[in-house]
């Protein structure tokens, strides 16, 4: 037991002190807002998370080969609209096909960006800074200043939401939670377990051993955008689903908000390490301070980005002082 | 003979206008340690590069077990049994070891069985006969370490030719000892290793077949019993080397300058103390890795020492950053030139006005670029840097122009105290003895110099006075009247120690 | 390395010349002087930054929170202004808060040496934050008489204030890029930082220098998109730093640092207000001018990579 404690691995100390920071803040707003620790709150948590999951997820994975995906929020807009457009005309397609449109979709998109990237050798910063405002306009110039409407949906959609797979008490386990998390549980069982993806650290840990172990970078990389985009896709959907409503503006601003995520989540912005657990653990956080400012009575909820800004800060900062620490402490005793 | 596993047959590779190989021919033998010696851009990392599939060939014919072949990337490489260890270690320093020695493998199934993985990790380890924690992450291992990691990966992918590309470069001594007796462990698998080192001690004591590279062509392949150690050296410069003159007596030397008392920096380097005098040549030999360089560096406020005392003409000083150092009078010239020496992608001009810009400066911080560039353009003439002017990029000069450029760029800021950091290495014969001469003028003015040289004769021929470091220690401080280079050796190498403990 | 940026700037310079050639043979009031100074005008904010950012990115960094920067100070600005302090105060008030912003991203990424990358996106949030903090979801109008005009009318002769200043921080930093001791370290540290710590050169301070410039540049830009709106709201300049470093980058300086020129930026500003300036005289909307923008961005770094993936395998060939 104390060898393993000996044995625990940097990232494991990372994700123990974010549960433990996630604790304190969920404590901390229960002892502010009256009714705080309801099921209520749970869901609506819950389901936000749903929303913003599949992109950190996808966005962990770019960070971790030591790129940038700033274009998600564009892709999660792009793939609400058409979806929600194409319903509006279709009907009667079978929800799950919908779905893999909405992923199929965003995988496009990333595509696009890892082609250009991975291929083009153009830095992920600028190919997305570019493709952020590209698809934006794509989808601004499609929609001619339309709005999808929830009465243009079909009814499935419209009841998805409210979909309930399993309840405890009286929080209940909706559809879109359940989908966000099984993509979560996915990945983390691919990245930890599959032997294809432990190459995706291998190229974030040191791109040039890479080569030379004969791993196909370009190919890690341009998966990497693909799957990020795909995940924005599904992102897209259960935005749809959520929302019903979606005007061209759907997803701006959710590029900062999962690269929050990720970063606070322990994925090292170099590249190379991070867990979809810690990722998990991040976006939860990210989004209960997001959720609860809304609610709390002292401050008003538009110091939001304020606090979210500084929470990256801090979260990077921390990581540096942590890692140069240890790499101190590391050069002492040889 | 055995039949050859891999042969290379006139291969001619060139990059823009040069001749990298021409007419290259070669055959590695199962079970045979081959060593490869030349001088730098004499093509070997050219000839390791198309080996390993990272370059192709612009015509002639790689045979494998006499089987035309083509190797594409560093997988095709792979898929023909063929790996390579560098100076430098390839290692993922966020994975484990177990990870890192098993990346490459394509056949062990979709999914990881992590403690199957530790399993043939340990037994690989073993089998090299070294001690190490396949569950460690790759970032916390010593040099030593992760090439140890990197042979096991080769092994594991069932290597059947090992190149190893100075391996010991940066090793310590008894390291040193351990990758010879995993090479000779290889050997006695049947792998055919492709020892490349300047070390000529160590090739004689491990390789059966010596071939000898110069200029890209193949000058010679003989059996190791064949070859004697001046015979090599001629092959390899192309004629018996004028052997730098050794110094026997110290030249005269003025006032103290420098007083270096107890200095030492926290698990770095420790216990150096020395004098050194205007017009005085000192010089730091020991092996590489022997934190010869990190004395330097405190010295010139890089990284500074933690205790012990540094005096300049008899005064205390503390000495934190660079500027500090420069202010009063203290130069370092790095062995570093790519990364820590010079702008490759800036024209020499502005590399040599760099430290001493202040000069240079007009009316509100204007640059007189006419005096920056008769500067510039007279440093070309005296040190006789081989570029039609000072506008060239100092990325496109030779390994020998670009050692003389930096020093330029240091002699420019007139420093009474000069530390010279492996001054000729990467350089050819003919700019070493240049720079030499360079170095004996600036004493010859009442320049101070620390001279910090792996290459022994060239410590021989500089020194007035010799200090030796072993593992971050200073061992013996002696004048060039006492020294000798076995004497250095056994120093450097702790053989006394040995030969005093038995 | 020469003759490669000259001829990277003669492109641009061909292509400069095609834009106004072209706008000016489908749009007759192309030419006049009021739609060139218009032209300007609509970018001010934008170009007065893309200098200072020319610096950033030559010396290998980037500052994203440029254009939050812009919004807090003009924020700052309406909120001062409105509970009573004069203007003249409020301006140089919220120009400290420039040097303040920029002084903050130096600390970070000189002294704890954390990308730029990172903590100016972690400061495109935070400063955008507290500029939505100051003013929630309203706006401010009513500013002094003045205030307006200089942002608006001419300031001497045709010229608004906006360009005037522009012209004058173009001269001042292409100098002081080009031509001053400092300038040099800045292209050697974004050439190699370590080569310019080991030559004694004071790096950290050099890239503190920069970031309070590009704090205080923006500020100033904001307050002048204050004046030339005469109002101000939350998201002020919200989205401006993707124009900015497009300008930037397509004007020849490497994302990687060490390489670009003040007149290879001036270039590529003539030829994205002319773009911009030509399609809008063609109705086109600013979303797919903001995506020919995106475009040009990818195209300015994507060529001269092909580019010279091509020219590598010719001279492969050719030896073959």
């Amino acid at each position: 037991m104390i060898k393993s404690f000996r044995r625990l691995h940097p990232q494991t100390l990372r994700i123990l002190a974010l549960a433990i920071v996630l604790m304190l803040t969920i404590l901390f707003f229960a002892s502010q807002i009256d009714g705080y620790l309801s099921p209520r709150m749970i869901n609506r948590i819950a389901t936000s998370v749903a929303v913003i999951l599949p992109i950190a997820i996808g966005q962990a994975m770019v960070v971790m080969s030591r790129n940038i995906d700033l274009s998600v929020g564009s892709v999660v807009g792009i793939a609400a609209y058409l979806i929600g457009d194409y319903l509006g005309t279709h009907p009667d397609i079978h929800p799950l096909l919908v779905v893999v449109m909405a992923l199929g979709l965003g995988a496009f998109c990333g595509a696009i960006n890892g082609a250009l990237v991975a291929y083009g050798r153009v830095p992920s910063i600028i190919v997305t800074l570019g493709t952020l405002a590209l698809f934006r306009t794509y989808l601004v110039e499609y929609s001619g200043a339309r709005s999808i409407t929830t009465s243009a949906l079909p009814q499935w959609l419209v009841d998805l939401p409210q979909m309930t797979i399993f309840s405890i008490g009286s929080f209940d386990m909706r559809l879109t939670v359940a989908m966000s998390l099984v993509a979560a549980i996915v990945f983390w069982v691919a990245l930890s377990r599959l032997r294809v993806a432990r190459k995706l650290y291998a190229v974030g840990s040191n791109p040039d051993a890479a080569v030379v172990a004969g791993i196909n970078s370009s190919l890690v990389v341009f998966t990497s955008f693909v799957l990020s985009g795909m995940l924005a896709g599904l992102a897209g959907f259960i935005f749809l689903a959520k929302f019903g409503n979606i005007t061209v503006v759907a997803g701006l601003g959710f590029e900062l908000k999962s690269v929050a995520a990720v970063v606070v989540g322990g994925v090292n912005i170099f590249g190379g390490s991070g867990s979809i657990l810690g990722v998990v653990l991040g976006t939860v956080l990210v989004d209960t301070i997001d959720n609860s400012l809304t609610r709390w009575a002292i401050v008003s909820e538009f110091w939001r980005d304020a606090l979210l800004g500084m929470l990256i800060m801090i979260a990077v900062a921390t990581d540096t002082f942590m890692t140069r620490s240890f790499g101190r402490m590391k050069g002492k005793s040889e | 003979m055995v039949a050859p596993i891999l042969e290379f047959r006139n291969i001619f590779k060139s990059f823009a206008m040069t001749a990298a190989l021409s007419d290259m021919s070669l055959a590695v033998v199962p079970g045979e340690i081959h060593a490869i010696v030349g001088e730098n851009g004499a093509g070997k990392s050219t000839l390791i590069k198309i080996m390993t599939g990272v370059y192709q060939p612009d015509s002639g014919e790689i045979l494998h077990e006499g089987k035309p072949v083509t190797i594409r990337n560093t997988y095709g490489a792979q898929a023909l049994g063929v790996a390579a260890i560098y100076q430098e270690p390839m290692v993922f320093p966020d994975l484990d070891v177990a990870e890192n020695i098993f990346i490459s493998h394509r056949n062990l199934g979709a999914f990881m069985n992590w403690s199957k993985l530790y399993q043939s990790s340990d037994e690989l380890i073993a089998r090299l006969g070294v001690t190490l924690d396949v569950r460690r992450a790759a970032s916390g291992l010593t040099l030593a370490e992760q090439q140890t990691v990197e042979i096991a990966r080769a092994l594991s992918l069932n290597v059947k030719v090992l190149i190893m590309d100075e391996p010991t470069a940066s090793l310590s001594a008894h390291e040193v000892e351990r990758l010879l007796s995993i090479a000779k462990a290889l050997k006695a698998r049947s792998v055919a290793v492709l020892y490349i080192s300047h070390r000529l001690d160590e090739i004689f004591r491990i390789a059966d077949r010596v071939t000898v590279l110069r200029d890209g062509k193949h000058i010679s392949t003989k059996p190791i019993a064949d070859v004697t150690h001046d015979g090599m050296v001629k092959d390899m410069v192309g004629r018996a080397l004028d052997k730098f003159a050794t110094k026997t007596r110290a030249n005269e030397h003025g006032a103290l300058l420098l007083s270096v008392k107890n200095l030492a920096l926290d698990g770095v380097f420790r216990n150096v103390s020395f004098d050194l005098h205007k017009g005085e040549v000192l010089c730091f030999a020991g092996l590489i890795g022997s934190r010869r360089t990190d004395v330097g560096l405190a010295l010139f406020g890089i990284a500074p020492a933690t205790q012990g005392r540094i005096e300049l003409d008899g005064q205390s000083v503390t000495i934190s950053t660079p500027q500090q150092a420069m202010e009063r009078g203290i130069a370092y010239v790095s062995e570093d030139r790519r990364k820590l020496g010079l702008a490759m992608t800036l024209p020499i001009y502005a590399n040599i006005s760099l430290p001493s810009l202040k000069k240079f400066l007009r009316r509100l911080g204007i640059i007189d670029r006419s005096a920056e560039n008769a500067m510039a353009e007279s440093y070309r003439e005296r040190l006789s840097i081989r570029s039609p002017d000072v506008k060239i990029d100092v990325g496109k000069l030779s390994g020998g122009n670009q050692q003389k450029v930096m020093l330029a760029k240091w002699l420019e800021t007139k420093p009474r105290l000069l530390i010279f950091d492996e001054p000729t290495r990467g350089v050819d014969v003919g700019a070493k003895a240049e720079v030499h001469n360079i170095i004996r003028d600036l004493a010859k003015q009442g320049v101070a110099v620390l001279v910090i040289s792996s290459d022994l004769p060239e410590v021989m021929a500089l020194a007035d006075r010799v200090l030796v470091m072993r593992e971050g220690e200073q061992k013996g401080i002696f004048d060039i009247s006492d020294c000798s280079q076995e004497r250095v050796i056994a120093l450097a190498t702790g053989q006394d120690a040995e030969a005093s403990a038995a | 390395m020469l003759a490669k940026l000259k001829s990277w700037e003669g492109l641009l310079l061909l292509i400069l010349i095609v834009t106004v050639l072209v706008n000016a043979a489908i749009v007759p009031q192309f030419l006049t002087m009021q739609n060139q100074i218009n032209l300007f005008q609509l970018s001010i904010e934008k170009i007065i930054v893309a200098l200072a950012m020319t610096f950033i990115i030559i010396n290998a960094e980037i500052d994203l929170s440029v254009a939050s920067i812009m919004g807090l100070a003009a924020c700052t600005f309406g909120v001062l202004v409105e509970n009573g302090t004069p203007a003249g105060i409020a301006i140089m008030l919220c120009l400290i808060l420039g040097v303040l912003a920029g002084a903050f991203n130096a600390f970070w990424i000189a002294y704890v040496k954390i990308p730029s990358l990172v903590v100016t996106l972690a400061m495109l949030i935070m400063y955008r934050g507290i500029a939505r903090v100051l003013l929630e979801d309203r706006g401010i109008n009513g500013f002094p008489q003045w205030f307006g005009d200089l942002g608006q009318k001419a300031f001497l002769g045709p010229f608004p204030l906006g360009l005037f200043i522009f012209l004058v921080l173009l001269v001042v930093l292409g100098l002081v890029l080009h031509r001053t001791g400092f300038g040099r370290e800045v292209y050697v540290i974004g050439t190699s930082a370590e080569v310019a710590r080991f030559s004694g050169v004071r790096v950290a301070r050099v890239k503190t220098i920069l970031f309070i410039l590009s704090g205080v540049v923006s500020a100033l830009a904001g307050l002048l998109y204050a004046g030339r709106l005469a109002s101000v709201r939350g998201d002020a300049a919200s989205g401006f730093e993707l124009d900015i470093i497009t300008m930037v980058l397509l004007g020849g300086v490497s994302i990687f640092g060490g390489r670009g020129s003040i007149i290879g930026v001036l270039f590529s500003i003539l030829i994205v207000l002319n773009l911009r300036n030509g399609m809008a005289l063609m109705n086109i909307t600013g979303h797919i001018q903001t995506a020919v923008i995106g475009v040009l961005l990818i195209m300015s770094v994507l060529g001269p990579n092909l580019a010279e993936r091509t020219k590598s395998l010719g001279s492969g060939k050719a030896t073959a």
